[in-house]
């Protein structure tokens, strides 16, 4: 079977939607490790320091380029996969199953999938643009000056709109996550009764519910420390 | 018992089709799904329209030949179950019920409630078989099978081919029909010859059908009459994996 027999076939494009999907939980784990130094109380030395070195480091540079690729691999290839499902079934059921035989979040991954891609939009135009190309403050720590990305977000979460829409965006991503890992697990081929139990409870707790919380709980209280 | 029906009503492939309602009226408990839809197609004969057309052939729940889409469920509300032992028993006085043809683009309706399935024997003759030497028939004991093994094979070959796990999949996905041939013939040794080739050429057969692809919702392990598991599918990836990357 050549490479490219392989990877045209709807299995080979699932393995690339799920690896690609699996290095993204790897960054969210890297990324809200980094975010929770948003809610030490040092003013924000913690934070920038952090943001400047994976500003900086040629590594974190390279990988954060290939994570962008990542991101585009993994749409491209859910679109085309979505698409030719849709193809599929031409004329549709008068009368749907609902959630008898699946759960509601399972089928709707798409619409997750695209309600997270409008949000990282947003969210990079926020802080990526403002780090990057924008005119932001900086800070000098033991005589190091770096973009104070800090104050940017602090002062992005005063609006209310904006801690909103992250919410959103992280039901979005919970959702995602608890069928995007489970499911991702299946198509590399671990279905297995010794460790199915766990890899539940992985996607669930860890991808579902704590990783989405914690992401969700740094705008949250940097809007009640700010108006209190 | 009165119920009111609402069929699917196509002429051929080419007739665009529509729901016909009909009311069927001493429909008895005991009946079966098939039995009532005899009753409403002496009627219908005996008024001179035309009978619904549906698949049927054992009535015994393996041939894997009845396909009715009932009330948004493949195979009617019950759990392994195939229309043909689906009773009356499920339904109450003055029920609507919705049948429809199993849809995809793969299964074609060709008359009312009829599709084809041809697109299932494809994928079977693109690997689904095993060689086999000419001569004498070998002791079945000749071979030791792991009883573990032997069971998850047998378990794979209950699937009868109907066609429910495509009907119930959002994506028409042939997945589980798929992955339990593949499987039950990667079990056991007799079907190790052509393993490789076997998972690339069903799969790549699947997809030219024009089946979407799983998404891995579970909607066909709960629909499938045979209780097949979507375990099968997973063991299909790593046949395919196994495949793609060492053959």
């Amino acid at each position: 079977m050549k490479w490219s027999q392989f990877f045209s076939t709807s299995i080979g494009k699932k393995l690339l939607v799920g690896a690609t999907g699996f290095f993204l939980c790897t960054f969210l784990i890297v990324h809200l490790a980094g975010n929770l130094s948003l809610m030490k109380q040092d003013g924000g030395e913690a934070f920038n320091l952090y943001a400047d070195f994976m500003g900086h480091n040629p590594l974190i540079q390279t990988l954060a380029w290939g994570l962008k690729v990542v991101i585009l691999i993994h749409a491209f290839l859910a679109i085309q996969l979505t698409i030719r499902n849709q193809a599929a079934r031409p004329v549709k059921y008068a009368v749907k199953p609902g959630n008898s035989t699946s759960s509601w979040y399972s089928r709707q991954m798409a619409v997750m999938g695209s309600i997270l891609f409008i949000f990282l939009v947003i969210h990079l135009a926020n802080f990526w643009w403002a780090m990057h190309y924008g005119d932001i403050p900086s800070s000098t720590y033991n005589g190091k000056q770096v973009g104070d990305l800090y104050t940017v977000v602090w002062t992005a979460f005063e609006n209310i709109g904006l801690v909103v829409l992250y919410i959103a965006g992280m039901i979005a991503l919970s959702f995602h996550l608890i069928h995007g890992f489970k499911s991702a697990m299946q198509t590399f081929g671990f279905n297995h009764p010794k460790y199915n139990g766990m890899i539940n409870f992985v996607g669930l707790w860890l991808f579902g519910i704590v990783i989405p919380v914690l992401f969700a709980v740094i705008p949250v209280y940097i809007y009640y420390k700010q108006i209190a | 018992m009165k119920l009111t029906l609402k069929v699917w009503r196509q002429k051929n492939k080419q007739d665009k089709g529509q729901f016909e309602t009909y009311q069927v009226s001493d429909v008895s408990k005991d009946m079966s799904f098939l039995e009532m839809f005899d009753v409403l197609n002496e009627r219908l004969i005996n008024e001179g329209k035309e009978p619904i057309a549906f698949d049927h052939d054992c009535r015994e729940g393996i041939c894997g030949m009845c396909s009715m889409y009932i009330n948004g469920r493949a195979h009617g509300p019950w759990d392994q179950t195939t229309t043909c032992q689906l009773h009356m028993r499920a339904y109450n006085d003055g029920d609507t019920i919705v049948v429809e043809p199993w849809r995809a683009s793969a299964f074609p309706v060709i008359k009312d409630l009829t599709v084809d399935r041809n697109a299932f024997d494809r994928i079977i003759q693109a690997g689904g078989y095993i060689s086999v030497n000419t001569g004498n028939a070998v002791d079945a004991n000749a071979i030791p099978i792991e009883k573990h093994d032997a069971d998850l094979a047998f378990a794979a070959a209950a699937c009868i081919g109907c066609g429910a796990c495509v009907a119930a999949c959002k994506n028409s996905s042939a997945m589980l029909f798929t992955s339990a041939k593949v499987s039950q013939l990667a079990l056991l040794p007799q079907g190790h010859p052509e393993r490789a080739t076997r998972a690339a050429d069903m799969v790549m057969q699947m997809d030219k059908e024009g089946f979407g692809s799983c998404t891995n919702t579970g909607a066909c392990e709960a629909e499938c009459p045979k209780g097949i598991s979507i375990s099968n599918i997973a063991r299909m990836n790593r046949e395919l994996f196994s495949a793609g990357f060492t053959k």
